[in-house]
């Protein structure tokens, strides 16, 4: 099975070679038959990728051990979602996910614009195949999938643990689409650059891609994030791992370039800007691929060192140093049609928006890559971990926060003070007013105080505008509220898809501030009938169970939970000690699982660290405030990108004055 | 440039390095999990040795048990932390010291941003110029008043529909 796999991967390489030739020159020629030639030989690739997939899903559903792949991240008790979550579990694997995603991606695209005859299409095809045939070129000659073994072991030696949760079975593929799907825009700005159609066509034909991949990106690092949570057992939800790092960088640079096409489309302005946002999302997004296959840093989402790292580099050297180069040769076609009339205007705030959200993203790069550069300079391989990243980017994420409210209010071109104070007024009062209440309340860190009344301000601004719009459509329609509010979100879903979207970025923020400032911890070793104190919580350690399944030692203990007195039911936290697992995730095969009881207002979360046969456990506990408002405020960024990218209703040219029905002829 | 931009870039980076310098605090009060959190574990598992969640992890539980004790003896957690840089180098503090070349990576993210601002702020001088400078022919009281009529409508349609 193996051999038909290879055979078939080596087919598709022969396919994208000659379609990304055939669209150059069908391209550059104007030869119909070529191109359309070139169209077919896409779909071949898509097919023949898939049938790859399905090669390697069917391997390992049926346990085919003789694919080395197969033995290695799959056993035979491993259940059918994570024997076909096995897919993306492993280096090759995964890469021929992303070979995968790309000839679907490169599929749609191609198939949705033909029938609009896209002249920018053959090029950007060209450059999807190009990228298309180098991850072949892996897969085929470096990390190849379907590489068998001489000697078939009976059984293989399972997923890796750590990845048997539901949340793995979405993450992966989120992010993965997240990183891939930024090659659409990427080869449509590449192709507006070589055939000098440098206008707003190509923005227009990418905007909606971006966003869909944005969102993909942003809900995989999301749920990324919910799996740390849950799974890894240590308390927090972002560790500012480099892999987590390199999944957060090309969003940023997305989220600003998402801003800044505005500016090109409403103005004329940033073209160059945008283009350089783009090549730099890209390169950033397959980055994050390099960094977890190169072995270069430290990561506890690295796979096992390979030779694809200097493959990758040089892929990310030709791609960067090519488009810059070419982009350089533009730039005088790029010239902005730029004006403005004043600082005070949407304009600015999109401006500094894309400074804060580049500048996060650059601070982030800087220390990801610092421990590499450390090394090379001073011989010392230093860590930079959480505290350098909350410190740096702490005040950077505020202001962004600033602008997520004040960007949406103020309108292009120019915002009279009138304007502004009767947009900020309320929510500055309001955030006036929450700020008394935390102090009142307790609350006395002077940062968490800032960042909270910053971010309710913000909130108040954008639900006090949606209301006041709400309120003039119910006013000039004479619709009731609930309706006014629907047909708003109906009749321009960008515009308040956005608004969705920054609510959800608020309560991502609330969530985070509330966990980082105020989070407590406490480990205590506990006999049976012993209780420890946390804060308003009393955990009292009942029992300990130990029971085997077919692939795992269960260890668990059972905890009485109360609140000032109050038993609010159990908890129980357990370890898993897996038999037949060796990756080097973690050490030998153990997972921890932890209990958490959560509200709206705190998590309480609970660790069992160890439990010995006299009864005797140790536990960690932590209480987490606010953390459920990360996971909702997600919820609100996916809803409102959704929203954003649905396609809109085509709208019915409407005539400025109406015409009568005897003389409609005389217009 | 004016003093008062001058004034307002000086506030920003004074503002910048003092949020900078708000690391977590660690006075007398300060716990085994506050001075955790400024290490790395070193079993290999490259995390912050509070977040070390291994079953039986030798490193973390040696390291955390050290720091209980030199903290029930009463030593300051920078100590503690001096000792763990002397016994395991620098690769076990969680982030880089403020000194020396691990100075650029404080800085350079500061510098870029200032260096982005600067460039931001020239790009809108010159396209203020050019907004203020673009030159507008006289309008009759006419067409004054239908631009005026045609702003009004565009302005309603555009607090209904207008985010593109």
């Amino acid at each position: 099975m193996g051999d038909a796999g290879y055979i078939v991967l080596l087919l598709a390489f022969a396919a994208a070679i000659y379609s990304a030739i055939a669209f150059a020159l069908g391209g550059r020629g104007g030869h119909p038959a070529l191109t359309e030639s070139a169209r077919n030989g896409l779909l071949a690739v898509f097919i023949l990728v898939t049938l790859s997939v399905e090669v390697l899903v069917f391997a390992l559903v049926t346990h085919d051990f003789s694919i080395e792949y197969v033995a290695s991240y799959s056993s035979r008790d491993t259940s059918l979602p994570y024997l076909i979550s096995g897919l993306w579990a492993g280096n090759a694997g995964s890469l021929l996910f992303w070979a995968w995603l790309l000839s679907l991606f490169a599929a749609v695209v191609t198939f949705q614009k033909r029938k609009s005859g896209h002249e920018l299409l053959s090029y950007a095809a060209t450059i999807l195949m190009t990228t298309e045939a180098f991850f072949l070129i892996l897969l085929l000659w470096v990390a190849n999938p379907f590489r068998t073994m001489a000697f078939v072991h009976p059984d293989g030696m399972g997923l890796n643990p750590l990845l048997e949760n539901p949340g793995m079975i979405i993450h992966p593929p989120a992010l993965l689409a997240g990183y891939v799907g930024f090659a659409i825009p990427f080869a449509f700005a590449i192709s507006a650059l070589l055939t000098r159609r440098l206008g707003d066509e190509w923005i227009v034909a990418v905007r909606r891609w971006t966003l869909l991949t944005w969102l993909l990106l942003g809900a995989g690092n999301i749920i990324g994030a919910w799996w740390a949570y849950m799974e890894l057992g240590w308390g927090g939800y972002w560790a500012w791992d480099p892999v987590e790092n390199a999944g957060l960088m090309p969003w940023l640079v997305a989220t600003a370039f998402l801003h800044s096409i505005m500016m090109q489309r409403r103005r004329g302005m940033l073209k160059v800007w945008n283009m350089v946002l783009i090549i730099l999302t890209f390169s950033l997004a397959i980055f994050g691929t390099f960094l977890t296959r190169s072995g270069i840093l430290s990561s506890v989402h690295t796979f096992s060192e390979s030779g694809l790292g200097p493959l990758f580099l040089a892929f990310i050297g030709i791609t960067l140093l090519g488009s810059l180069g070419l982009l350089y040769f533009r730039r005088k076609e790029l010239k902005s049609e730029a004006e403005m009339e004043s600082l005070v205007s949407r304009e600015s705030t999109f401006l500094l928006n894309n400074l804060l959200l580049v500048g996060a993203a650059f601070a982030i790069f800087f220390g990801t890559i610092f421990p590499v550069i450390s090394e090379a300079v001073r011989g010392v391989k230093i860590t930079v971990g959480a505290p350098f990243f909350n410190q740096v980017n702490g005040p950077i994420f505020l202001a962004v926060i600033l602008l997520t409210g004040l960007c949406a209010l103020i309108g292009w071109r120019r915002a009279s003070i009138k304007n502004l104070v009767r947009g900020f007024l309320w929510p500055l009062a309001a955030a006036v007013i929450l700020g008394i209440s935390l102090v009142i309340s307790g609350l006395r860190e002077w940062y968490a105080l800032a960042a909270f009344c910053l971010s309710g301000f913000v909130l108040f601004s954008i639900l006090y505008q949606w209301f006041r719009e709400v309120k003039a459509r119910h006013r000039i329609k004479a619709e009731n509220y609930f309706k006014a509010f629907w047909d708003l979100l109906g009749v321009n879903k960008p515009r308040y898809g956005g608004y969705i979207v920054h609510l959800g970025i608020l309560l991502l923020a609330i969530g985070i501030i509330g966990s980082s400032f105020y989070d407590v911890e406490k480990e205590a070793v506990l006999m049976q009938g012993e209780s420890m104190s946390l804060n308003n919580y009393t955990l009292t350690y009942e029992s300990t169970d130990q029971y085997d399944t077919q692939s795992k030692t269960v260890v668990s203990a059972t905890l009485a939970v109360y609140n000032k007195g109050k038993l609010l039911g159990k908890l129980i936290p357990e370890k898993h000690f897996h038999r037949n697992h060796a990756q080097p995730l973690t050490e030998g095969a153990t997972v921890t699982e932890v209990a958490i009881r959560s509200t709206l207002q705190e998590d309480l979360y609970v660790i069992l660290i160890s439990a010995d046969k006299n009864g005797r456990a140790a536990f960690k506990v932590l209480v987490n405030p606010l953390v459920n408002w990360i996971w909702i405020g997600g919820g609100f960024l996916v809803l409102g990108g959704l929203i954003a990218f649905w396609p809109e209703r085509q709208r019915q040219a409407t005539p400025r004055q109406p015409a009568k029905k005897g003389n409609r002829d005389e217009h | 440039m004016s003093i008062k931009n001058n004034s307002g870039i000086a506030l920003g980076i004074i503002f910048y390095l003092t949020v900078l310098s708000v690391s977590p605090v660690m006075a007398g009060s300060a716990t085994v999990s506050d001075v955790s959190r400024e290490l790395v574990c070193q079993c290999g598992c490259t995390m912050i040795l509070s977040n070390c969640s291994h079953a039986e992890c030798v490193p973390r539980d040696t390291m955390t048990t050290l720091i209980g004790q030199k903290l029930a003896q009463g030593e300051p957690p920078d100590e503690i932390i001096q000792y763990f840089v002397a016994r395991y180098g620098e690769q076990v503090l969680a982030s880089p010291p403020k000194q020396g070349f691990n100075l650029t990576a404080w800085l350079l993210p500061l510098a870029a941003l200032l260096a982005g601002a600067g460039v931001i702020y020239a790009a809108l001088k010159q396209w203020l110029w050019r907004g203020h400078s673009s030159p507008t022919a006289p309008m009759s009281p006419e067409t004054n008043q239908e631009y005026q009529e045609r702003l009004d409508k565009e302005l309603t349609d555009f607090n209904e529909s207008a985010f593109r």
